[in-house]
């Protein structure tokens, strides 16, 4: 501790950083320990985390997938399409494959719209309440969606349908997406 | 104050017993910094548990190129001030508050009052300035930028705050010697 005749020195003559001794107080001890509520607090932050990789991750998944089937549809030789394309000698093979193909889009389609379907109520359920534009964007996909599966009621193989319900529920999903990120993001810069 | 390696590579990883090692060891300098800068216990106790929680997160953004206590007690100091400048502006106890009580309360005061006790009669700012920059090393610069002002707020404020010291430290060893003559 400094004496009392340091104190009275003229500020002019000290040229020191610490001329007053404040570095030589003793540390303050806490009379807590709050390391318990800083542990749950982490692995808040860590499962917080996770589910945005998760939900991160099955959108990629949905988004790269719906590619894959379209351009498949796209390059798959399509009597419909081309109706004077295919050879007599080839015809018949190449529509049994046709079929097969179409039959695994369609269940991998319907499969990625039940697992976007999850995610979505797994985001609506984690979002808190969002801005009016994107709650009216919201509706709007909805809207089109219920539209969507009355189609599909009526022709449940259509695989552009299954698809055209796929990239709605990724657009939805995308919507939460954001506004699940902007509440983490209050929440994490509190 | 340092920390081995493998500590610091297990709070990267997320290890939780890592990361307890790590509060263990700088809760008690952590919290001081805090104190020292809010005045308010129960406020440093927020601040340093805070800091601790944004540290942990960002642990990673550590490069490992200069001391781990000078990188953490940056985000203690940094929460803190964040915490001060929240503060509605009345909280700031001033020194001429302080010369108004009452002669029994200067007594009073008198006779404990150290350096420790002048600190606090500070106002947070004066108080935060000078042990920034005396005590943690800051520069005007960058206690400038902390506060979102201009250097030469922080050479007054230091100057201002050091002279408040003095005179409270002062006053005290007269109030001690009058009362050793009595």
């Amino acid at each position: 501790m400094n004496t009392p005749e340091q104190w009275k020195r003229n500020p002019e003559d000290i040229t020191g950083t610490d001329p007053l001794g404040l570095g030589q107080l003793e540390q303050i001890e806490p009379e807590f320990d709050g390391w318990d509520d800083i542990e749950h607090a982490l692995n808040a932050h860590k499962e917080q985390k996770r589910k945005w990789r998760r939900n991160s991750g099955w959108m990629a998944v949905a988004a790269s997938l719906v590619l894959v089937v379209s351009f498949n549809l796209n390059r798959a030789p399509s009597s419909t399409n081309f109706p004077g394309a295919a050879t007599p000698d080839t015809n018949s093979a190449s529509v049994a494959v046709e079929d097969n193909a179409m039959e695994e889009n369609i269940n991998a389609l319907i499969g990625l719209s039940q697992n976007m379907e999850e995610q979505v109520k797994s985001l609506r359920e984690e979002t808190g309440s969002m801005p009016a534009e994107s709650a009216i964007y919201v509706a709007e996909l909805e809207d089109l969606i219920a539209q969507v599966d009355n189609e599909l009621s009526l022709n449940p193989d259509s695989v552009t349908l299954w698809g055209h319900r796929v990239n709605l529920l990724l657009d939805l999903a995308q919507i939460y997406q954001q506004q699940w990120e902007i509440d983490y993001g209050r929440m994490a810069s509190l | 104050m340092t920390i081995d390696e493998i500590t610091l590579a297990g709070a990267k990883r997320g290890d939780m017993r890592a990361c307890e090692n790590i509060y263990r060891r700088f809760h008690t300098p952590a919290f001081s910094v805090a104190v020292r800068i809010c005045k308010c216990r129960e406020l440093a106790q927020d601040v340093t548990q805070e800091a601790f929680i944004n540290a942990f997160k960002r642990i990673n953004q550590f490069r490992g190129d200069s001391p781990f206590w000078g990188w953490l007690k940056r985000v203690v100091v940094n929460h803190a001030i964040s915490a001060l400048r929240k503060l509605p502006r009345h909280d700031a106890v001033e020194l001429e508050e302080h010369m108004s009580y009452s002669e029994g309360d200067q007594d009073r005061m008198g006779y404990s009052m150290d350096l420790e006790q002048a600190l606090e009669q500070l106002s947070h700012e004066d108080r935060s300035v000078v042990w920034l920059h005396d005590v943690e090393g800051y520069k005007h610069r960058e206690i400038a930028l902390l506060f979102g002002k201009t250097e030469s707020f922080s050479k007054t404020r230091l100057n201002r705050a050091r002279a408040k010291l003095r005179i409270l430290i002062t006053e005290n060893n007269q109030i001690t010697a009058l009362n050793a003559l009595a």
